[in-house]
C-alpha cells in the first residue's frame, strides 16, 4: 500500500463535499487545510463528524483495500478533528501504522 | 411544509437531504428520538404532534419494530400467525397517526445482504428471512390501502440505488444510521416527488423537440426515410424505447406536445409514415412546428392547451436551446439531457416530476379526451355564433352528490385546478370527506359529455348553508370544458336546490390566487350580483337560467329533497357513507 499526503487530503475533500450536502449553505465546510472541521467556527455537529469520518474510512477502504477505523484515537489525537489539515496528518499517521506508507 | 419522521434508526440523514434538496417543496422537519416508534405512533397528546404536522415519515427496520421478525433473523421458528399479528399491531398504530396528519409515508421493509444468507432456507416457509420480508410487505401495503392518507413508499429501489454500501456497517455502529447517504438522498427525491403529486404539482405536459431528440437525424435534410429510430442501430433501438416511455406517459395522463424548428408538413409525414414511430399524431395534445423562437411557441402551445408554465417538462437535446428556454421561462422545468441516445430511455424513467398518489380513469383517458377537444374546437370554427356551436355539441352535464366512487376524482380535481377555482382550497381526500360530512354541507360533482366524447368527471362545486343563506365553498371547473356553458349549469344547479331548501341567497366569495383570474371574469358575467369587491351573490327567489345547449341530469336521488330546516338536523346531513 502506498499513499501520499495529497491522495488524503483528496479523500477528505471528497468526504467534505458528501457532508457539505447536507449543511446549510453558510456552514460548508472549505476545501483547504486550514478550514476547521468541528469547534470554533467548525461546522460538523456530532451526526456531521459521524458521517466525515464514516465516508472517510469507506474511501480509504475502496482506495487502499484497508480497514481503517478512525473512531479509536489515542489521546494525543484528540484535536485530529480541529481542522483538515490536522485531520490529514493523523489519516497519515493511522494508515502509516498500519503499513508504510511512501510521502 | 412541516414534517415529522418517526424511526427505530437514527433518521437525522434523512431530515438533513429532505432540507437541502433543490426541487420544491421546501421541508421544514423534526425528528423523534430514534426507538420511539410505538410510543409516539400511539400517543396522541405527545409534544411532538402539538404542531400538526403536514406529513410523517415512519420508517423503521422489520427487526426494529417486529420481535418475530428479530427472533427469525436469528434463526428461531417464528408462526405467521405471530409474525402477522405484530404486523397488524403496528398497522393499527399507523392508522392511530394518521388522524394528526394529512400524509403518513411508510417505506416498506428492506434487511441488509447480509441477514440473508442462509442459502435455500431463505425462501422456506418455516425461518426464511427473505420470505417472511416479502409477507410482511405485502400485508403492509396491502393495509395501508384502507388507510385514506397512508402511502407506502418503495424502500428497495433506494437500497438499489445506493448500490453495494447501500447498508453502511460503518455508520451504523458509528451513528445508528442503518443507510449510506445515497439510500437517504433517493428516499429525500421521492418523498418530494410524493408530496407534490399530493399538493397536486406532478408535471401535467412533456414538450418534445423533433430533430436527434425523438427521433435521430434532421428529417428535413433526409426525409423520414433517413432517420434513425428503430431498426438494428443502438441509437434507434434506444430512440424507440424512449419513444414507448413517453407513451407510457400519456397512459399516466400526462399529455405530450412538440415544439420543433421545422417544417411542420415535412415533420408530419415523418410522423405519420416513418414504421418505427411508436408515437402518433393522436398521442400528441398539441405541437408548435415552425422556425419561431421555441420560447415564442412555447408560451402560445401551453396556452392553447391550458395549462400553467410550471406545468411543463421540456426535453431537447440541444443544450443552446434548453439554456435559452430556461432563463426565458424559469417556470418550466427543463432537465440535462444526455448527449447519448442510449441513454435517453433512462433519462425520462429518472424524472421523478409526473408522481401522483393516484390514476382515475379520467387520467388514462386524458390525452384521447384532448384529442377530441382539438376536433372539438376545430367544429367551433365552422359555427359563426357560440350558441349555434354549443347546440351542434349535445352537451349532457350529469350531476352527482360525492360518494365514495368519485371521492378520488373530485379530490385531485379540488387539488390540481388553477384556474376556474373560487377558493382554491386544498384537501386530501380524507379531509374533504369529512368536510363533506358536516352539517350543512353538500358537494356534488359535475361529469361532463357531448357528441365528440366524454370529458369524464371535470366540475365540483360545494356549498355551506348557514340559517337563510347558502355559501358556495368550492366552485371548481376544469379548464378542459370551460367556456361551454357548464359554469352556468353548475349555478343552475346550486341555485336550485338552494331553492328547493328555502334558502334565501346564495353567494360565492373569490379567494384571488396568482392563477385563478378566470373564475373571476365568470363571476363578473355571471349575472350575480356583485356585494363587494370579491363577493357575488344571487337571490333565491329567482331561478338561474340553465343554458337551452345544456341538458342536466341529477343522479340518485335526494338531491333536492330536503328543506334548509331539514339539513341542519343532524340525523338528515347527508353522509358519504349513506349516499353509497
Amino acid at each position: 500500500m502506498k499513499a501520499k499526503k495529497e491522495e488524503l487530503l483528496d479523500i477528505i475533500y471528497q468526504s467534505l463535499d458528501e457532508v457539505n450536502e447536507q449543511l446549510p449553505n453558510e456552514a460548508r465546510i472549505q476545501k483547504s487545510p486550514d478550514a476547521a472541521l468541528v469547534g470554533g467556527d467548525g461546522g460538523l455537529d456530532s451526526l456531521g463528524v459521524v458521517n466525515f469520518v464514516a465516508l472517510v474510512e469507506e474511501k480509504c477502504a475502496r482506495k487502499y483495500g484497508i480497514a481503517l477505523s478512525l473512531t479509536d484515537t489515542p489521546s494525543e489525537d484528540d484535536d485530529a478533528l480541529e481542522d483538515v489539515g490536522k485531520f490529514a496528518d493523523f489519516l497519515f499517521r493511522r494508515l502509516n501504522e498500519i503499513s508504510p506508507v511512501e510521502l | 411544509m412541516k414534517g415529522l419522521l418517526i424511526s427505530d434508526f437514527n433518521i437525522e440523514n434523512l431530515s438533513s437531504y429532505l432540507k437541502k434538496e433543490p426541487n420544491a417543496p421546501a421541508i421544514e422537519s423534526v425528528s423523534v428520538c430514534y426507538g420511539q416508534v410505538s410510543q409516539t405512533l400511539l400517543d396522541d397528546a405527545a409534544p411532538i404532534w402539538s404542531e400538526r404536522p403536514d406529513f410523517v415519515v415512519a420508517w423503521t427496520r422489520p427487526e426494529g419494530v417486529l420481535e418475530a421478525f428479530r427472533r427469525m433473523l436469528d434463526c428461531c421458528s417464528v408462526s405467521e400467525n405471530d409474525l402477522n399479528e405484530q404486523v397488524d399491531a403496528f398497522i393499527a398504530a399507523l392508522h392511530r397517526a394518521s388522524r394528526r396528519t394529512a400524509a403518513i409515508f411508510v417505506p416498506t421493509w428492506v434487511i441488509s445482504a447480509f441477514h440473508q444468507t442462509h442459502g435455500l432456507l431463505d425462501l422456506s416457509s418455516s425461518m426464511g428471512v427473505a420470505r417472511a420480508l416479502m409477507r410482511i410487505n405485502m400485508r403492509l401495503i396491502e393495509s395501508l390501502e384502507n388507510i385514506p392518507t397512508a402511502h407506502a413508499l418503495w424502500a428497495e429501489k433506494w437500497v438499489q440505488l445506493g448500490g453495494p454500501t447501500a447498508f453502511n456497517e460503518r455508520l451504523w455502529y458509528l451513528g445508528k444510521i442503518p443507510f449510506s447517504n445515497e439510500v437517504f438522498k433517493a428516499a429525500a427525491r421521492d418523498l418530494k416527488a410524493a408530496l407534490r403529486g399530493l399538493n397536486g404539482q406532478a408535471k401535467k405536459v412533456v414538450i418534445l423537440d423533433l430533430d436527434e431528440t425523438l427521433w435521430g437525424g434532421i428529417v428535413g435534410e433526409t426525409g423520414w426515410q433517413g432517420l434513425i429510430l428503430g431498426g438494428h442501430d443502438p441509437a434507434g433501438e434506444a430512440l424507440v424505447d424512449f419513444q414507448r416511455e413517453l407513451k407510457a406517459l400519456t397512459r399516466r395522463g400526462i399529455l405530450l406536445a412538440i415544439v420543433s424548428k421545422n417544417e411542420e408538413a415535412v415533420a408530419m409525414e415523418a410522423i405519420a409514415k416513418h414504421p418505427e414511430m411508436v408515437l402518433k399524431l393522436d398521442d400528441f395534445a398539441g405541437w408548435r412546428i415552425n422556425w419561431k423562437d421555441k420560447v415564442e411557441n412555447m408560451i402560445d402551445l401551453v396556452a392553447e392547451l391550458n395549462l400553467g408554465l410550471d406545468s411543463v417538462v421540456f426535453i431537447d437535446d440541444n443544450p443552446v436551446e434548453r439554456a435559452r428556454v430556461r432563463e426565458a421561462l424559469p417556470q418550466l422545468c427543463v432537465p440535462d439531457w444526455p448527449s447519448d441516445k442510449r441513454l435517453y430511455p433512462e433519462a425520462l424513467l429518472s424524472l421523478d416530476y409526473f408522481d401522483r398518489p393516484s390514476l382515475t380513469e379520467e387520467d388514462r383517458r386524458r390525452v384521447r379526451m384532448v384529442a377530441v377537444d382539438r376536433v372539438r374546437k376545430q367544429s367551433k370554427m365552422s359555427v359563426s355564433d357560440l350558441d349555434g356551436w354549443l347546440a351542434t355539441l349535445k352537451t349532457t352535464v350529469t350531476v352527482e352528490e360525492l360518494n365514495q366512487g368519485n371521492l378520488l376524482r373530485a379530490a385531485q380535481l379540488l387539488n390540481k385546478t388553477n384556474q376556474m377555482n373560487l377558493s382554491t382550497r386544498r384537501m386530501c381526500e380524507a379531509d374533504f370527506q369529512d368536510w363533506a360530512r358536516q352539517r350543512g354541507h353538500r358537494v356534488w360533482t359535475f361529469r361532463v359529455s357531448d357528441k365528440f366524447g366524454d370529458s369524464g368527471l371535470t366540475g365540483l362545486l360545494s356549498i355551506e348553508v348557514d340559517g337563510s343563506q347558502a355559501r358556495i365553498t368550492d366552485f371548481v371547473l376544469s379548464c378542459r370544458v370551460m367556456g361551454r356553458k357548464i359554469e352556468e349549469a353548475m349555478l343552475h344547479m346550486a341555485i336550485r336546490w338552494a331553492r328547493s331548501v328555502g334558502v334565501r341567497d346564495v353567494f360565492a366569495k373569490y379567494n384571488q390566487t396568482a392563477k385563478n383570474k378566470p373564475c373571476y371574469e365568470f363571476l363578473q358575467k355571471s349575472g350575480l350580483t356583485r356585494r363587494s369587491e370579491d363577493v357575488f351573490v344571487w337571490d333565491v327567489a329567482q331561478a338561474y337560467p340553465l343554458h337551452a345547449a345544456i341538458c342536466l341530469v341529477c343522479e340518485g336521488s335526494g338531491v333536492f329533497e330536503k328543506t334548509s330546516a331539514e339539513i341542519n338536523r343532524p340525523e338528515l346531513i347527508p353522509t358519504v357513507d349513506r349516499l353509497l
